[in-house]
């Protein structure tokens, strides 16, 4: 009930306000610059007045302003001298002691205002410009902070685009490394398989050549067994035959 | 309306940041404009509730605030508004007593 009536009507629009108050010195984070951000560049903002200008320290110029229409410029000082000379001779306002101690205090302020007024109204416009400017320079420093800021992110934007160059050139490096090892393997490869097979090839050369001696030696061992006494003897013969026939040719 | 609270009439989404010396309602013809034969229901057009009259003198101190106090170089003004505005209420405080000084007696 109670988060109710507080959600509903006056309230809320109160709350609202109030947040909207606590940060009104700023334009940029109010409370109702979120709810209606289109809007808030167009509110009215309320601007400081420059000091109402006025006669005799005090007495407003309207009040001047508002008898000058009517009665000219000497009008409000005929109307004040009257009015009083009215007041005074029937004693409406009475000139008891007070009267004449406020004389006495008001020629001392007068003086005094005279006297002090221009110095302190000097020294207190210097205090003013310095806390004006105080604040203008903790504004401005606030501001170049944050420009360097954005330098800051933009130099660091700049720098990861770079980052991403540098990337793409280690990429293709290593593309390269990739690529010579795979050759360097390509080539270790070749050169394990063509070691294998010259291996076989020597071996089978040598395996037929020892093959072909073992057979020569045995066939020749067959032949040389096969070979009798005999046929020796025939053979000599037939080789000193042939012989004879040679030399007599 | 309670206590602290704004005026009904003020939106902080049409009217901005609240100025304490404005009139958030529908403006009346202004009393220096009135005829004498409009006055009548001129006063009877009126808001006389109390807060009323409390939110009428509020808007007035503000707006002597703004004009007076609140400048950047603001002179000695307020402080004599606020001399000769106590010596006026005084007076009238003590207007009863002060009569006891009148010198003559017949006028």
């Amino acid at each position: 009930m109670l988060s109710r009536a507080i959600l509903t009507g006056q309230t809320s629009r109160a709350l609202l306000a109030l947040g909207s108050r606590t940060t009104s010195t700023s334009a940029a984070n109010n409370q109702s610059a979120s709810d209606a951000p289109q809007s808030q560049s167009k509110l009215p903002r309320p601007v400081r007045q420059e000091p109402g200008k006025v006669r005799y320290a005090f007495i407003p110029e309207e009040w001047f302003q508002f008898f000058y229409k009517k009665t000219g410029v000497t009008g409000p000082y005929a109307f004040a001298f009257t009015l009083s000379t009215y007041l005074v001779s029937k004693e409406i306002y009475v000139l008891e002691h007070e009267y004449y101690s406020g004389i006495s205090l008001l020629i001392m302020w007068i003086v005094g205002i005279k006297k002090l007024g221009p110095k302190l109204a000097q020294y207190l416009d210097k205090e003013v410009d310095a806390y004006e400017a105080g604040w203008q320079e903790s504004r401005n420093q606030e501001k170049q902070v944050l420009e360097e800021q954005i330098a800051d992110e933009e130099k660091g934007q700049w720098s990861v685009e770079g980052q991403t160059l540098l990337m793409q050139a280690k990429r293709e490096n290593v593309a390269l490394q990739l690529e010579a090892n795979y050759r360097e393997r390509l080539l270790a490869a070749y050169n394990e398989v063509k070691k294998r097979l010259d291996y076989q090839v020597e071996k089978q050369n040598i395996e037929r050549r020892i093959t072909q001696r073992n057979l020569i030696d045995w066939v020749v061992a067959r032949v040389r067994a096969s070979i009798t006494p005999d046929q020796e003897k025939q053979n000599i013969n037939r080789c000193i035959a042939d012989l004879a026939g040679l030399a007599k040719a | 309306m309670g206590f602290g609270d704004y005026p009904i009439e003020y939106n902080p989404n049409v009217h901005g940041p609240y100025d304490p010396a404005r009139f958030y309602g529908k403006p009346d013809t202004p009393f220096g404009q009135v005829k004498l034969s409009e006055l009548g229901s001129w006063l009877a057009r009126r808001n006389k509730h109390p807060s009323a009259f409390a939110g009428a003198v509020s808007r007035a101190y503000w707006r002597w605030q703004h004009k007076y106090v609140q400048p950047k170089r603001a002179g000695i003004a307020p402080f004599l508004h606020v001399v000769f505005g106590s010596m006026a209420v005084f007076y009238v405080l003590n207007y009863g007593k002060l009569t006891r000084h009148r010198n003559y007696k017949y006028h």
